[in-house]
């Protein structure tokens, strides 16, 4: 069953008082985190949160298309590398 | 930079015919046909390879001079490796993950931090693993261009700008 809509998105209160501190400090830092539950608002695009995975903190740079998906989805907790082949990364 | 990247490897044979199931690690699994011909460790045998039809776990394909079961059979475990420069060109600010994985990290003011590890991608952007001087564990660093301005491949290093707490 879905989260009622009327209770709007569940964020842990410590990570809004933490993302408002960074966003007026204008600082350019990781912002740890614990919370993977979290739902990314808006407000929190630019900015970059590190995960915790249990182990680590997982930098995580909030783009708009992640609004709405909980910061866990970003942070795995099991380490797979793979293999890099003819894998790319792009510099954004 | 690698001169040879591993992109597949043999897991057996298929059928009875000399097919073998072919495991590709490529981005588009079907670009592993296209680096051909493939050369296994040592490059002392290469082979083209044709493949036949997607099955569980990878394709079957027909690899040159392999004709029945018992030489596919021979071939398991055969990791395929393909020249570096079979690999196209990309656009500014695209990389392959081979040719950025070794490469020498230094910070902004020319001192050096480290090394690359690996690429990762968890769906927030890429991010380099690098294994830094008088860290246990390796750091995790957005590959961004505001973090990582400078990729310079002549010399085989990156500069980075990380943001503040990421290597304490």
């Amino acid at each position: 069953m879905s989260r009622s809509v009327w209770k709007g998105p569940f964020v842990d209160s410590y990570v809004l008082k933490k993302a408002e501190a960074s966003r007026e400090s204008g600082r350019n830092e990781v912002i740890k985190i614990w919370s993977r539950r979290s739902t990314i608002l808006p407000q929190f695009v630019g900015l970059t949160f590190g995960v915790y995975n249990g182990r680590k903190h997982i930098p995580v740079n909030v783009s708009e298309d992640m609004i709405g998906q909980k910061f866990g989805e970003y942070s795995p907790t099991r380490t797979y590398y793979g293999h890099a082949a003819d894998k790319k990364a792009k510099r954004k | 930079m690698n001169d040879r990247i591993c992109v597949g490897a043999i897991a057996g044979s298929f059928g009875v015919r000399g097919e073998v199931r072919l495991k590709s690690f490529c981005a588009d699994p079907e670009a592993i046909a296209s680096y051909g011909p493939l050369s296994d460790e040592k490059g002392e045998t290469s082979w083209e390879v044709k493949l036949s039809r997607p099955v569980k776990t990878g394709f079957a394909a027909k690899l040159s001079g392999v004709a029945n079961k018992e030489a596919a059979d021979a071939l398991k475990g055969t990791r395929l490796y393909a020249p570096r420069e079979r690999l196209p060109d990309l656009p500014d600010d695209e990389f392959y993950h081979t040719d950025l994985i070794g490469l020498l990290v230094y910070d902004t003011g020319g001192v050096e931090v480290g090394r690359v590890k690996a690429v990762l991608n968890h769906g927030a952007g890429d991010l380099l693993e690098i294994t830094a001087k008088g860290h246990s564990e390796p750091v995790l660093l957005p590959f961004t261009l505001a973090t990582v301005p400078t990729v310079d491949m002549g010399t085989s290093r990156i500069v980075i700008d990380p943001p503040d707490g990421l290597f304490d």
